[in-house]
């Protein structure tokens, strides 16, 4: 055995038996405050190269190094990654066939677009898979910045067809998991840190207001609520987990409250919900659209094209329904396909979301947790609003994950690569509780009851 | 007198995890507690200890987090998780089972207790 005769050499040795790279970062350490302990030990108690000692009394370190070489290897997330992969090539395809002969009515339908985007998309995912997701959570307030900074120059410089900027409603979509990390940044910072941390979803929110993008702002409020809860169930600002949770559900009824205040008489909110939910008062105007769709669903079936009649309109499918190759291109999915490829559709998705979800709530560190929630969160919410505008309450714009859109698919095959980052580096993540108080012992009292 | 080694190796997880059932450690601190405990009879090695761990938390029968020791150096501490404590419970049944079944048959077998 070759001898180590100081700390520094002995953990070099340990270091190279350990392959995956990130680990060494969690196991060096340890081992380097453990031998430090010892040498200080030998020390105390007056004995010659105490840190020599230290170093034998360690063990050998390839033995050492080898055994958490074999306990410390990256999760990998196959399944999950094939899963996010075929739903896209099957949205792509799906684009692709159905709304290819359309170009020319839609300038943006392109076969080349999406299947660059699709090829993109899996780049970027495998990109954020290797990612180390742990240094987002060490510079989450800089990536917070720049995402205020890169959002406010999309709201400058994107083209705003019918005032919507649309670079900016792209950025939106990564507004959860920018707040996770804020929110992550200020633990342990007491009712100046939870301040800060709610004050953080102010510039957010405001910037889906100007975009504007109802969808992404509602996402935003509910996943932040949700982290914030759950924050403060595990004490994060150390005020107390009670206080913590009052204090965010107080915010959140004002916040509400506010909101259904200035936008309940408002003529646009109005508008929008009475043609959602009334379109036969207003059909060819503020009711067309979810009037249209109605229309088309009631012409669908179950399994092949639906009938088309003048009843629905006079001109084709594709010149009737509006963003029939976008927002409502699971309708188009509905009429051309049947009802049975859109559940085939809507399950696939509901899989690949309960699954990531399951893999969340297990996670073990709280901001894998977290930022594994607020994606999983980001991508139901986007989902949802979705199929609820496809089957006839058009009321938040937003598009199908996976299945519907380039540049949102490219964002969300990222934001989902980030959720199987955090799974991947699960054998090693650990929770930073410096600061904290320190866990009492626990006592058990065994109180017995004898008869006499 | 020195123990054979086989004998302490295959209940050393165990014993780690009888350690962290009424408080979280860190790995200096459990190796300097089993000596306490053990009148000095259990000398638990660095290396043996620190990938015992590490298993342990992989099979989520404990976890780890950072947090300052009372002398103010960060340190990884383990907690026993909620599985980690009902294994924990059947390997003492086990052990104690083994135990008395090896007293027993050192002391001359039951059959012959009463001869």
């Amino acid at each position: 055995m070759q001898e180590h005769k100081t700390i520094e050499s002995y953990l070099e040795m340990v270091s190279e038996q350990i392959r995956w790279k990130r680990a060494r970062s969690v196991v060096v350490p340890e081992l380097k405050r453990h031998l430090e302990d010892q040498r200080d030990a030998f020390a105390a108690e007056g004995r010659q190269n105490a840190e020599e000692l230290a170093v034998e009394e360690m063990g050998d370190p390839v033995t050492v190094g080898t055994e958490l070489d074999a306990i410390h290897r990256p999760r990998p997330q196959w399944g999950l990654l094939a899963l996010t992969m075929l739903l896209a090539l099957c949205g792509a395809l799906l684009q692709i066939w159905l709304t290819a002969p359309w170009s020319y009515c839609y300038k943006d339908v392109d076969p080349f677009r999406t299947l660059t985007a699709f090829v993109l998309g899996c780049g970027v995912l495998l990109l954020c898979y290797f990612l180390d997701y742990t240094w987002l959570g060490r510079h989450g307030r800089a990536i917070y910045l720049c995402a205020v900074a890169a959002s406010l120059l999309a709201l400058l410089v994107s083209p705003r067809p019918q005032s919507f900027s649309f670079y900016a409603a792209y950025l939106t979509l990564c507004y959860p998991v920018v707040y996770a990390l804020w929110l992550y940044t200020y633990r342990r910072s007491g009712w100046t840190g939870l301040l800060l941390a709610i004050a953080g979803g102010i510039p957010l929110a405001a910037i889906c207001m100007l975009v504007p993008r109802t969808s992404s702002l509602l996402t935003l409020m509910f996943t932040g609520f949700v982290l914030l809860m759950a924050a403060g169930w595990k004490d994060w600002f150390g005020i107390g987990r009670r206080k913590t949770m009052v204090f965010v559900l107080l915010c959140g009824a004002v916040l509400v409250f506010s909101a259904l205040l200035l936008l309940w008489p408002s003529l646009f909110a109005n508008r929008r919900l009475a043609a959602a939910l009334h379109p036969e008062l207003d059909p060819t105007g503020a009711g067309y659209q979810a009037n249209i769709i109605r229309k088309v669903l009631d012409a669908s079936q179950w399994l092949g094209q639906g009938t088309w009649s003048t009843d629905v309109s006079a001109h084709p499918f594709e010149m009737t329904v509006p963003s029939c190759s976008s927002d409502a291109f699971l309708t188009t999915i509905i009429y051309k396909l049947g009802w049975a490829p859109f559940l085939a559709v809507v399950l696939a998705f509901a899989l690949l979301a309960a699954w990531l979800l399951r893999r969340c709530l297990k996670h073990k560190s709280q901001l894998g947790s977290v930022v594994s929630l607020a994606v999983v969160m980001a991508l139901c919410a986007q989902a949802l609003y979705n199929m609820v505008w496809n089957l006839g309450y058009p009321l938040f714009a937003a598009e199908f994950p996976l299945i519907v859109g380039n540049t949102n698919t490219i964002i969300n095959m990222g934001l989902i690569g980030l959720a199987l980052s955090v799974f991947r580096g699960e054998s090693i993540a650990r929770d930073d509780r410096r600061g904290e108080p320190l866990p009492q012992p626990r006592y058990r009292i065994k109180i017995s009851i004898q008869k006499y | 007198m020195e123990l054979e080694k086989s004998l302490v190796s295959g209940s050393m997880a165990l014993l780690v995890m009888k350690l962290l059932e009424d408080r979280d450690m860190y790995g200096y601190q459990m190796i300097e507690e089993l000596k306490k405990r053990s009148d000095d009879t259990f000398h638990l090695k660095a290396g043996s200890l620190y990938p015992l761990l590490h298993g342990l938390e992989e099979k989520d029968y404990v976890s780890a987090y950072e947090q300052e020791a009372t002398a103010g150096k960060p340190r990884r501490y383990y907690h026993l998780t909620g599985l980690g404590h009902k294994v924990l419970h059947e390997k003492e049944a086990s052990w104690n089972l083994y135990a008395r079944a090896v007293k027993q048959v050192l002391g001359g077998g039951a059959c012959c207790a009463g001869a």
